[in-house]
């Protein structure tokens, strides 16, 4: 059962709300883990937009 | 642990971390390692196998949309505590102590 | 998918725990770069590729030349729900 906190700010800022559920998810070590995410999506980004890696295999083997 | 691996939560993972276990994933095959961690995204288990060399180590990961059964073997020693947390890791990792 | 336990109580215990057990396997994602890595895949599909990076919702690894049963892709991406798991020597 999934509900989102009621604290939660609504979703009109994305950044935000991915700061607040870090808080929520991480307590007094989101700011730690949201630094260590942004580091390794960003090398994810850059990787994939210099190489264009391609989808393999082209169709799921798992749908 | 039969089902709901990904559904069990942080405190629950946590009491499989230093321990060898056995798990089934995929097509009931099975994997043996030591439990160095368990993703919170995803529940992918991280299992260590150490060589018969120093400082040598396999690793394995097992998705955790795959897992099928998690079954505790038996606790580290102070030994193998010790290895997993220095086996590969960079040297700063933090201890997994509470 | 995050797992349903985080609207349990907001207990700092369940965050720490969370964030020792993230970051661990965070490092690990770091520890593969530029290894080679045996993929188990479903369809009893095995590969071998170079890891490069993950992205952190852990649905795509980057690789660099994968060997697939027909020949060599020098570029790919590999989505983790088809993988059942991969190994690699630390």
């Amino acid at each position: 059962v999934s509900r989102r906190s009621s604290a939660a700010p609504p979703s009109d800022r994305p950044g935000e709300r991915r700061g607040a559920e870090m808080k929520k998810l991480y307590g007094k070590d989101a700011a730690k883990m949201l630094a260590m995410e942004a580091a390794m999506q960003l090398n994810f980004d850059r990787n994939c937009d210099l190489k264009q890696p391609k989808y393999w295999p082209v169709i799921p083997l798992k749908l | 642990m039969q089902c709901g691996w990904p559904l069990l939560g942080p405190l629950q993972w946590m009491r499989y971390v230093n321990k060898q276990v056995k798990v089934k994933a995929g097509k009931d095959e099975e994997r043996r390692g030591w439990l160095l961690t368990v993703d919170p995204v995803s529940a992918s288990l991280v299992l260590v196998n150490f060589g018969e060399e120093e400082g040598r180590a396999s690793v394995q990961v097992v998705m955790g949309h795959a897992v099928e059964e998690v079954e505790v073997l038996q606790e580290a020693d102070e030994e193998t505590t010790e290895r997993l947390r220095t086996s590969f890791l960079p040297p700063e990792t933090r201890t997994l102590d509470p | 998918s995050i797992p349903s336990s985080s609207d349990a109580e907001q207990l700092p215990g369940e965050q720490h725990a969370r964030s020792v057990l993230r970051e661990s396997f965070l490092r690990c994602l770091l520890a593969m770069a530029n290894k080679k890595i045996q993929f188990q895949m479903y369809e009893r599909v095995k590969v071998e590729a170079t890891f490069r990076a993950s992205d952190i919702d852990v649905l795509n690894f980057q690789v660099s030349d994968l060997h697939t049963p027909i020949g060599v892709q020098k570029e790919a991406l590999i989505r983790c729900q088809d993988v059942i798991s991969f190994t690699f020597d630390a």
